[in-house]
């Protein structure tokens, strides 16, 4: 009876493991047929080509939403790094008035439903001047929580340590630098993780501040390629291939910090 | 040195400067400009017009809200429950299993459709059910269901589009309640087990009970992005057919961008923040209230 039961959730989860990864295996097979026989399953290695992404990477427009898509991702990881890693060490090592408060009040915001306030955040990124900038992508994605979890990481540290960094004479910059960084690493790392997935994947900012094809990420390709080549299903679904990718690959190479940062971030509020 | 002293303690303030900035100018600026709005006529090109409650008189005469609010609330039923329910049994039956490949290989594949980008997956699952591929529609067809239908018609749309958003978070969850479950003690099961419980008892007696907090809290993230669904039903079906997918945001996002209303898009967003900050305030009592009963 156990046996039974061992084997009836054994097969439960591959079909678990078949319904979760059978659409991504389809575009990747139709990624690699030439246009004509997208809808055509049969397995053949012989039909297979690399002509659909050939044909992808020859559109300069593709090449910039990609170069676009990395220099969002990378920067964003960037910024929301020294924000997050400054004013965490502030909150968690550093005495000043208002110190909870402010803290507080920066935890806040993380309660402001995000797709909630786009059309106002477009107003204000437009006052601004910044419709069309890297500026308008890149900006807007730090956010209180990686605050929060940097300064949950840095209290940890013991003062002492601090402190003995201290009487050595180093700044404070220079203690958050060589001294506290170091250690609160695993952190950093997750965070980094976290920001890169999701200005890699936004999909609904970039569609709103971006009009130019010259500011246009990759997510958003899916929607303008299929329109330029009227429902071309191989280029279609090699375009999503490679957007795809990139966060795949490092999830590969990082699955236990994806999956610590999941958890993580479900306990934010 | 006593002026040393006074420019250091501005110091900690120059570290929560760039922050504080960003969310001032994002957050809190997007908050006032969506109050101030709101009580405008507004159609971006032009300067806005103050026109009183107008915007918030219009509400209540707005059929095409009506329906974006009332598929929005069916987006939520359907999908709450669906997520809590798949991502708890799935986090069970891996738990079970963690160190065997099987359940190692059930949760990376899991997590695949979270990280990818709602692009990828509306347009992967949209080419899928509209395709008409032999293999799909031999698939679907042993259930009875006609795959070209299901996004494709207006009663079974949003039911669909819920589906998928499921499909996509469940893995999140599932990562969030194991990571829970690994923390429950094993010497309850341990103890239990000598007082000859099953496997059935040891989960409704041990596992749900000290699982509940960490349920409330899925519960209430699945709420909160459901009630905001945006790129996924732009993706898959751009609001229709005849609006049976429209959710408030997207509707607000219409109104601004295709119907020239930015005064009125930002009364709608108004509505949504209240609807969700109903739901975070009972959320917050509902877990007090949780807490204090351990």
């Amino acid at each position: 009876m156990k046996k039974v039961l061992r084997l009836f959730v054994s097969l439960f989860l591959i079909c678990i493991i078949l319904i979760c990864t059978l659409p991504f295996a389809y575009m990747i097979l139709m990624s690699l047929k030439s246009t004509i026989n997208a809808y055509d399953f049969r397995f053949s290695l012989d039909t297979m080509s690399l002509q659909q992404y050939r044909k992808i990477f020859a559109n300069p427009s593709f090449v910039r939403y990609f170069i676009n898509s990395v220099i969002v991702a990378v920067a964003g990881v960037f910024l929301t790094l020294f924000t997050s890693c400054t004013a965490g060490y502030a909150f968690a090592k550093l005495k000043f008035k208002g110190n909870d408060k402010i803290f507080l009040c920066l935890i806040l915001t993380m309660l402001v439903p995000s797709e909630v306030i786009l059309v106002p955040l477009y107003i204000v990124v437009r006052g601004l001047g910044w419709v069309n900038t890297f500026k308008a992508l890149i900006l807007p994605l730090p956010t209180a929580f990686g605050v929060f979890i940097m300064r949950q990481a840095m209290l940890a540290i013991p003062n002492e340590l601090l402190e003995s960094a201290k009487i050595d004479g180093a700044s404070s910059m220079k203690i958050l630098w060589s001294v506290v960084l170091p250690l609160v690493k695993s952190a950093m790392l997750t965070l980094s993780i976290f920001t890169f997935l999701g200005a890699w994947n936004n999909f609904t900012w970039p569609l709103i501040i971006t009009t130019e094809d010259a500011l246009r990420t990759l997510p958003l390709a899916l929607t303008t390629i299929k329109a330029q080549y009227d429902v071309d299903v191989g280029l279609t679904m090699a375009c999503a291939t490679v957007t795809f990718l990139p966060p795949f690959i490092f999830y590969l190479a990082l699955q236990s910090k994806f999956e610590a940062g999941a958890a993580l971030s479900g306990m934010k509020s | 040195m006593k002026k040393k002293k006074g420019l250091s303690v501005l110091v900690p303030y120059a570290y929560i400067t760039p922050i504080s900035l960003i969310l001032l100018t994002f957050v809190a600026g997007s908050l006032i400009i969506a109050v101030c709005f709101s009580f405008t006529r507004y159609n971006i090109i032009t300067p806005a017009k103050f026109n009183g409650l107008y915007n918030y008189q219009k509400l209540f005469r707005d059929d095409k809200l009506r329906i974006c609010i009332m598929n929005t609330l069916k987006l939520t039923v359907i999908i709450v429950p669906l997520q809590l329910f798949t991502s708890t049994l799935f986090a069970v039956l891996i738990a079970a299993r963690q160190n065997t490949f099987l359940g190692k290989l059930t949760k990376a594949a899991l997590f695949i459709p979270v990280l990818s980008s709602s692009a990828v997956v509306g347009t992967v699952w949209k080419t899928i059910l509209n395709g008409g591929h032999p293999v799909v529609r031999a698939i679907f067809g042993i259930f009875g269901i006609d795959p070209t239908m299901l996004l494709g018609s207006s009663e079974s749309a949003i039911v669909t589009v819920a589906c998928i958003i499921v499909w996509k978070g469940m893995g999140y969850y599932m990562i969030i309640t194991l990571s829970s479950l690994m923390s429950i003690p094993d010497n309850y099961y341990e103890a239990a087990k000598v007082d000859g419980a099953n496997t059935w008892n040891q989960l409704t007696r041990i596992t749900l009970p000290l699982l509940k907090p960490t349920l409330i809290m899925n519960g209430f993230l699945a709420t909160v992005s459901a009630m905001q669904i945006f790129d996924m039903v732009y993706t898959m079906t751009g609001g229709g057919p005849s609006m049976s997918t429209t959710t408030m945001v997207m509707y607000a996002y219409q109104l601004t961008f295709k119907g020239s209303k930015a005064g009125y898009a930002m009364t709608v967003s108004n509505v949504l923040m209240l609807m969700v900050l109903v739901i975070v305030l009972f959320q917050q009592r509902f877990m007090r209230r949780d807490a204090s009963e351990i």
